[in-house]
């Protein structure tokens, strides 16, 4: 097994969920991001860079884990005829890819934390800033190609696009429900500057990642909460929908 | 006329093989989620013993979601949250299940009470097995969050994913029988749901907690879902004096 047959599957990838394939997958997923982990974290020290090496592939085990049976579920009663393995080493395939990008960027980010200025010097508020915007934009190219090539991976399987698109969407919003309070509870990861380095926070299942950002656009918005959130939604929904449709023709059929 | 010229024959789709006498629980659980026509067809049959083997299935599911459910306040209403949920789903099908047998016999559907009765168990049990799947999430985030509004938003959320997938399979169960028509069981779903989501207020509390079991007072859920939506497990914590 190599690293190209994971990123141009055949059409009959999903066919053999064999341990040992899903072992390479998860292993691939994990070696990826843990390499990623360790750059994200590298600025604030190299310590918080082997935390966020331990941290992110812990975040997707748990995510993935916690949403097994849920996703086994939907990926068989949205239609698209996938088993509980199946739907494991679809997902896990999605995820492993996204870690491939964010893994073959790691030298990248490894030498932007080293040339960004310390989290001591006085410029480090607007390092962290700069440092923040960067990762989450790379980890939302990875995300989203990652599950273009999910979609493009259930379609070959399912008997209808629509019913590929309903389980994309279905696991997409379990798990980004999930996954996104995980990531809280995980935290720090980035480590803001003059917060001390530790593996969690003193009290990692204090509130929750959504009270959080509601609390930030409310504030944000000077009390505007609701429509300043339905403006967001839209914002990320719209080109999320599109590229999906997008990928609707360009989409294999067996 | 060459031989490749000759059109081959059109192979129709092969036929699913039919469901074994012994219908166990995996096989139930398999049938659920993978062949809901050849179910229906077998609960047809007599003898199938599936009725209360999916009342199990659904009841055993409800209760674990349940006590999710109850790790939000915890103390007794770790039982208490699981016990409340349980009656209610129960009590909420037994009452609607006349109206389903009608409505499904209005819509064309030609099934039987006791076929009937198998087929909601059935449906029951797939929710159940869908607010497994949700349990993992719901319980880390009732560990994190002390908001009413927020838990109770999630668990009605996930009722009403898990009762949609229900739904559409009772919805295969009166087409795959004869029905003809939609709407019967359209208003039938509403009115359950309806249902359902009285009971959350009718058996309150079941995510907090209060000193009396169950209250007298009659409210409609809308009503006690505005009182309670922006209100803390936690108790406000009262300023000090400025002495």
């Amino acid at each position: 097994m190599n690293l190209r047959q994971l990123i141009q599957p055949a059409p009959d990838w999903l066919d053999a969920p064999s341990p040992q394939r899903v072992a390479f997958v998860a292993l691939t997923a994990c070696a990826g991001l843990a390499l990623y982990g360790f750059t994200v974290g590298y600025w604030r020290d190299p310590i918080m860079g082997c935390y966020v090496a331990v941290k992110l592939p812990l975040l997707i085990a748990l995510t993935l884990a916690c949403n097994g049976l849920l996703n086994g579920l939907l990926g068989l009663l949205l239609g698209t005829g996938l088993g509980f393995r199946q739907s494991l080493l679809a997902l896990l395939t999605s995820f492993a890819l996204a870690a491939l990008i964010l893994g073959s960027l790691a030298p990248i980010t490894f030498f932007l934390a080293w040339n960004a200025p310390t989290p001591e010097s006085p410029g480090a508020s607007a390092a962290h800033s700069a440092y923040l915007v960067t990762h989450t934009a790379l980890i939302g190219f990875a995300g989203i190609t990652a599950n273009l090539h999910l979609h493009r991976l259930l379609a070959v399987k399912a008997p209808t696009a629509a019913a590929a698109t309903a389980t994309l969407l279905a696991w997409l919003g379990g798990n980004a429900f999930l996954g996104a309070q995980f990531s809280w509870i995980l935290r720090p990861f980035f480590g803001t500057p003059g917060l001390k380095v530790q593996f969690l926070r003193d009290d990692p299942f204090d509130g929750t990642f959504y009270e959080a950002v509601w609390h930030a656009i409310n504030k944000i918005s000077g009390g505007f909460g609701l429509p300043a959130l339905c403006v967001l939604m839209l914002f990320l929904t719209a080109p999320i929908l599109h590229a999906i449709y997008k990928n609707h023709r360009t989409t294999p059929r067996p | 006329m060459n031989p490749q010229d000759i059109p081959s024959p059109v192979q129709p789709p092969p036929l699913e093989a039919p469901l074994p006498d012994q219908l166990d629980l995996k096989t139930l659980f398999e049938a659920l989620l993978r062949r809901p026509q050849a179910l229906v067809a077998r609960l047809a049959e007599p003898n199938h013993g599936a009725t209360g083997r999916f009342a199990i299935m659904a009841v055993v599911s409800i209760l674990l979601f349940g006590f999710v459910l109850g790790c939000f306040a915890k103390h007794e209403q770790l039982w208490a949250a699981p016990a409340k949920i349980s009656a209610g789903l129960i009590f909420s099908a037994l009452i609607c299940f006349p109206s389903l047998y009608i409505f499904s016999t209005l819509a064309g559907a030609r099934v039987s009470i006791s076929q009937l009765a198998a087929c909601l168990a059935g449906a029951l049990a797939l929710a159940g097995l869908l607010l497994l799947g949700f349990a993992p999430a719901v319980w880390i985030f009732a560990e994190s969050t002390d908001s009413f509004g927020f838990m109770g938003t999630l668990a009605i959320g996930s009722w009403i994913i898990a009762v949609a997938f229900a739904l559409k399979f009772l919805k295969s169960v009166i087409f795959a029988t004869g029905g003809t028509q939609k709407a019967p069981l359209t208003i039938w779903s509403i009115v359950f749901l309806l249902v359902t989501l009285q009971m959350t207020t009718s058996l309150r509390p079941i995510l907090g907690r209060s000193d009396v079991m169950l209250t007298q007072e009659k409210k409609f859920f809308l009503q006690h879902w505005g009182d309670t939506f922006g209100t803390s497990l936690k108790p406000a914590v009262a300023e000090k004096p400025d002495l």
